[in-house]
This record gives C-alpha cells, structure tokens and sequence, in this order.
C-alpha cells in the first residue's frame, strides 16, 4: 500500500509542475467556457416584445372567434389585437401600424365543417419578425387542428349522419380548440440552463484530457525508461498501474469539482445537492478513467495515445452537447444515450431540478455500465505496446 | 506458455557463496529466442561483463535477471534466492541501471533519489542519509536541487547509477551505462563501478565497448546471438585465440647483433630485424620487455622508442563470432 502512495504521490506532485495539466484541465475549459458565455449567453435571456397584430374575422363565426382568442390568448408573446376590416387590416400592415394582420374569410366555420378548402391570409411587414414567427407558428397549428376535425366531420356526413350529429360533432370541434397546451414536464425539469449544459458539458469534456495526464504516464514512463525501473522495485508490479489509475482519479475529480464550483459561481448555476453532485463526479471519472485505459492498451506510444483521446474526447463531449445541444430519435438517440458524459450532464440537470441520489439511477447506470465495459475490454484487448 | 519455475521465495541455493547465478536460462520472443542458455555466476566484489554487440541478447539477459521477465526455461538466483516478476524481496538486493535515463525529469537529483529510496522501502533519517552520501559519490551534491532537465547527459547518467546503488544492492546490474557520455563523465562512471567493486559489490557490466570491459571487468562473458560464446578473464580470453604480444624496438646501431641477442630472451618467439630496429613476438610483452630492452642495448643497439601491441577483446570476438563488436 505505501509504495501506491508514494507512486501515486510523485506523480501528483509531477503533474503540479508540470503547467500543461493545469491548463487543460481548469483554465483551457474556465475560458471556453466563458467565450461560449459571451457568443451564444443571451439565448437564456431572451424576452419577445409585445406584438401588435390585426384581425379581420367575420362576426359571429364560432371558429374565427376561436382563433382570434387563441392569437390574443398567447402565453409566449403579449399580442396586442386590433379589429378591422380586411381592407383596414392590410392598410394598418402597410403604413407599419401592426406588424401582422389575419383575415380569416366570410363562412370560415362552415368551410371548415364541411372539410372544403379554405385560406386565411396572413400579412406581414418586416417588424418584430421574431414574434410575427411565433404568432404564425400557433396560427398554423390551430388551423392544422381544424383541418383534421373538418375531416372528421366531411366522414361523418359521407357516412350518412344526421345534420343534428354533423352539428354536435362541428360544435365539439369548435370548443375543443385550441389544440395545444404548455405544460412542464419531466424532461424540462431535467434539462439544464444554458449555463448550467455549458459548465457541465466543458467539465465533461476536459475531464478526459485531465485523467490521460495520470493514465497516459504509464506511456511515458515506458518511453523515458523510468517503468522498467519502477518494475525492478520490491513491490507488485500491477501497483505501478494502479498509481496511475489513482493519480487520474485524483485529478478527474479535484478538476471536476473545481470547473463546476467555479463554473457554476462564475455563471449563477446551482448543480442542487452536493452529494449527489459528488457521486456523478465519481462515477463520470470512473469512465473516463476506464476509458482511457483502453487507449493505453491499444496505443503504441504517448504521442499515439494522446491523438487517440483527443479524437474521443471531442466525439463524447460534442456528443454529449458540451457545445450545443444534440438531440437524436432511434438507434443513434440510444448510443448518444450510453455516452458517459450525457449521462453525467443529465444526472446533473436532474440535480439542478431538486432531484437527489434516489433519482439518478439512469444516469448511474450508465456511467458505471460504461466503466465496467472498458474495464473488461482494456483488460482482454492485447497489449500493443512493444516488449522492452 | 511462460512458467515461474524457480522455487520458492524463501527457498535457498545452498551450494554456492555466489551472489548471482545464472543457469541455463531461454527467453524468447514469439519465434525469436533471444537469450539461448545462458549461465554464468557472480562473487562478492566481481564484476563481470557482458560484452557483445547490439542486439546480442544483453539486455534481455539484464531483464531477466533483475526480474523484469520471466525466463522461458532456466532459473535465476540472487543470494540463493529465485528471481523473477511474482519474487517481490528478492529484488531489494539488485540494483538496476537501464540502458535508458531512468529518472524524472521534473523532480530534482535529491527527490529522484528520495523517491526511489521510498519504493525500496527506506525511510527517515536512514534515507535521507544515504542520499547525501549517493550525491557525494556520483558528484551531484551541489546540484542536488535542480530538475534533473536542467543536467547535463553525463550528469544524468551519474544520476542514472546514483539510483541504482542507493539502497546498497548486492548485485548492480549497469546496463551499457556509458552510451553517449562525454569522456570525462565516462572516466567518473567507470572509477564509481571500480570503487563499487572494490566493496564488495557484485557487478553485472554489459557493454560493447571492448576497452571498457578490459578495464572493469574480473571475468568477461561474451554474448552473441544470445548465447555465451567464451567465458574467462581477459588473459583467458586472449589465450583462445592463440595470438601472441607483438614488441617493435625502434633505434640504430648495431641493429642485427641486438636482434641476435633479443631472440635468446626467454618468452621471445620470433624476431623481424631491419636498419631501423627489430619486432618481435612474445608470449607475454609485459613480463618479458625488460629483458628485451636490456638484450638490445647490451648488444649496442640505442633504442628510440618501444612500443608493446597486445591483442584484444576486439580480436577475440572477432574470431570467434565473426563480426566486429560494434556490427
């Protein structure tokens, strides 16, 4: 055991000296992590202006009052409505008064009860083009809504319905809009801030460089002759892997701890509990670990191994939405899912939510899943590197 | 498929005060047999070299022997006790200098040392000690802070021996420590080997270069092709060839009369005389060239110049592998 520590020990101590550590581990990801802050770091603050918007509808038609009432209702935008004539309407788009008119046309509820083709214009001018998109985008939405239960209701009179049931039927369609609703669920109490996925996902990110200076020692100390030594000690010669593998865990975690505390300070990030927060650490430095004993198994020299852990530590953390988010359906969503450093991202977004060490099962289970897997394949995969 | 076969660690070779023996060992690599049979054994206070070219099969014999493989067949002990990967105590009795700078860069000359006195399990006052004495002994006290990246190569290599021996090893294993020193951090090199071995320290020398292991060396085994073509002293050696000294008496006067007189002189072989003087053969240049000289000039020659050839290590590996030691 002492001879673990005094491994482990100078190699610490080595690392210290040695400034590159230092700088790819806390300074490289702080200042990263600050250019992305002042690029994209308005994204989280993004407030829409009120909206003035003019409507031509016909009185008394149930489905225009519907979807004057869903344009004027937005939660997202504060839409301003002003009444008018279609005419009036176009005129007030023209002479800049509104920056988006709707005119919904004469019979528009029985056009659309009756399944038959009908167009509700939408004018436009180039003000608040952010917030005419939104409005248009809900527009767009009811109207796709309708549509649908104007087919229903076109099937219903081919099917031989009474115009008392066609009646009720229009009329269930009518009061069922609007068709959407906002409300928060699991995966948004889940997700990150902006700030919040840019600290973490750097972390992350750099957290594989950090722990290849420990494990990708054991290269250099091939290289530099000093393992032979080391073998020729009166210790166990598996001790000399094992200070390595401590040494990289030792600083994957003090790195990691320190990029989120100072991350999380420097951007107004909560990560929530800290032990929770503390057994993600462990269990992303784990993998990372794991993971980079792999590639000392497979690389021939230090300067092999490096390459190979930069290209991994790009594909993971870029993957894993250290830069911008990713988002993936089917097979890929499924590998995206098994990258250790989303799982860490997730677990700490399930974190910053209030969540504790109960709900971070998922997110656990992969890193650690992970860790074993590249245990098992660092253990089987044939030695490359060439007998002294 | 590789086996431990040495016995057990406490196991002891009672028959022997050696404290390396070296028997019948085979490593090989895949369908290369690197070492082929080797076997030799080293006294207290000898130093014995490995001399052959690169490639011959010295390192892995070195590797072998301080542990670091396993021997395919054959066995290995130090102080009667087996050697290998799995036999941890034994190898607090070998020190080993590889071929390569086995130090770190980053640390000073004191916290290398430190550091490897610790994995040797010193400690205290008892390691601090001894690594002033090593300091003073490869002559780096005054030095002792500064990362060793700031040395010179040949400070280094001290540095690199300075290690090896820190923890008073029975057996030091320096393995071709010289390479690509200057000459006056070689000449300090092989004075601590010589000093070493005149405390009793058992030496293990490989090199391939001949003048070294004529200086140093009690015994030499020379090593080719894995194998140990010839084993003996230097004198030993020599003798195999069956090549004699060769002594050239340059000078004038009566040249022919001192050639006749030179040839009566016990251990002289053959005599070539012409006007500028005369060379000779002899069994044993060293003991005999007193006499010569006072043969020649009671003879009335007057001698300018007496030069003494003696064949070497160079000649003997040449003849019995066939290729020259730096091939």
């Amino acid at each position: 055991m002492r001879p673990l520590l005094v491994m482990t020990a100078a190699d610490l101590r080595q690392h210290v000296r040695d400034r590159s550590v230092l700088i790819f581990a806390l300074l490289v990801p702080l200042a990263l992590m600050f250019v992305f802050d002042l690029t994209f770091g308005g994204m989280d603050d993004l407030e829409l202006d009120p909206v003035d918007v003019a409507v031509a509808a016909p009185e008394g038609d149930p489905l225009a009052e519907v979807l004057v009432d869903v344009v004027g209702g937005l939660d997202a935008v504060e839409v301003h409505l002003t009444r008018a004539t279609p005419d009036a309407a176009r005129a007030m788009v023209r002479d800049g008064e509104v920056a988006l008119a709707v005119l919904v046309p004469d019979g528009f509820t029985d056009a659309v009860t009756g399944g038959r083709e009908v167009v509700v214009d939408v004018v436009e001018n180039d003000q608040g083009e952010l917030e005419s998109a939104v409005v248009q985008t809900v527009l767009r939405a009811v109207l796709d809504g309708f549509h649908a239960d104007a087919v229903a209701v076109a099937a219903g009179a081919s099917a031989g319905l009474g115009p008392e049931q066609l009646a009720a039927l229009a009329g269930t369609a009518a009061a069922s809009a609007p068709r959407y609703a906002t409300t928060p669920g699991e995966a948004s109490r889940e997700q990150l801030t902006f700030g919040g996925s840019l600290v973490a996902g750097q972390a992350g990110l750099f957290l594989l460089f950090t722990v290849g200076f420990g494990v990708l020692a054991l290269l250099t100390e091939r290289e530099q002759g000093t393992l032979a030594r080391l073998q020729s000690m009166p210790m166990r010669p598996g001790l000399v892997v094992g200070a390595k593998a401590l040494s990289a865990y030792v600083l994957g975690v003090t790195a990691t701890c320190v990029l989120l505390v100072a991350g999380g300070a420097f951007f107004g990030v909560s990560f929530g509990s800290p032990p929770a927060v503390l057994v993600l650490v462990l269990a992303v430095v784990t993998a990372a670990v794991s993971l980079v004993f792999v590639i000392a198994r497979v690389a021939r020299t230090a300067e092999q191994a490096q390459i190979a852990q930069s290209i991994l530590a790009m594909v993971l953390g870029m993957s894993a939405g250290a830069f911008f988010p990713i988002t993936a359906g089917g097979v890929l969503g499924t590998i995206l899912d098994l990258n250790p450093i989303a799982a860490f991202m997730h677990g700490l977004g399930i974190t910053s939510g209030g969540g504790g060490l109960a709900d971070l099962g998922r997110p656990l289970a992969v890193m650690l899943g992970f860790a074993a897997v590249a245990a098992v394949v660092s253990r089987l995969l044939p030695d490359r590197r060439v007998a002294a | 498929m590789r086996t431990d076969t040495a016995p057990p660690e406490n196991a002891r070779d009672e028959a022997t005060d050696d404290v390396l023996v070296v028997r019948d060992v085979v490593r090989r690599f895949g369908d290369l047999v690197a070492v082929d049979g080797v076997s030799f054994r080293i006294a207290p206070g000898e130093t014995y070299g490995l001399l052959g070219p690169n490639g011959a099969g010295k390192t892995t014999t070195i590797s072998v022997v301080a542990g670091l493989l396993r021997a395919d067949a054959g066995s290995v002990t130090v102080l009667g006790r087996p050697v290998g990967p799995r036999h941890v105590d034994v190898k607090r009795h070998v020190g080993l200098v590889p071929q390569d700078l086995a130090i770190y860069p980053e640390l000073s000359a004191r916290e290398n040392l430190m550091y490897f006195g610790r994995l040797q399990g010193m400690r205290g006052r008892e390691l601090t000690r001894r690594v002033g004495e090593v300091l003073e002994t490869v002559g780096l006290a005054d030095r002792a802070k500064d990362p060793t990246k700031e040395y010179s190569g040949g400070m280094r290599r001290r540095l690199n021996i300075g290690v090896g021996l820190l923890h008073r090893p029975a057996l030091l294993i320096l393995d071709e420590p010289t390479v690509g020193v200057d000459p006056q951090s070689r000449n300090a090199i092989l004075e601590s080997v010589e000093a070493l071995s005149g405390e009793g320290m058992a030496v293990l020398y490989t090199t391939h270069y001949m003048e070294e292991a004529e200086r140093l060396c009690d015994r030499i085994g020379i090593i080719d092709s894995g194998r140990i073509q010839a084993e003996g002293t230097r004198s030993e050696l020599i003798r195999l060839t069956g090549e004699l000294d060769r002594v050239r008496l340059a000078g004038d006067g009566d040249v022919a009369g001192a050639a006749a007189a030179v040839a009566r002189v016990p251990g002289v072989q053959h005599v070539d005389a012409d006007r500028t003087g005369m060379l000779l053969t002899v069994a044993d240049a060293p003991t005999a060239v007193a006499a010569v000289v006072a043969a020649a000039t009671g003879a009335g020659m007057t001698l300018t110049d007496v030069e003494i050839a003696r064949p070497n290590l160079e000649s003997v590996f040449l003849q019995l592998t066939g290729k020259a030691l730096r091939d």
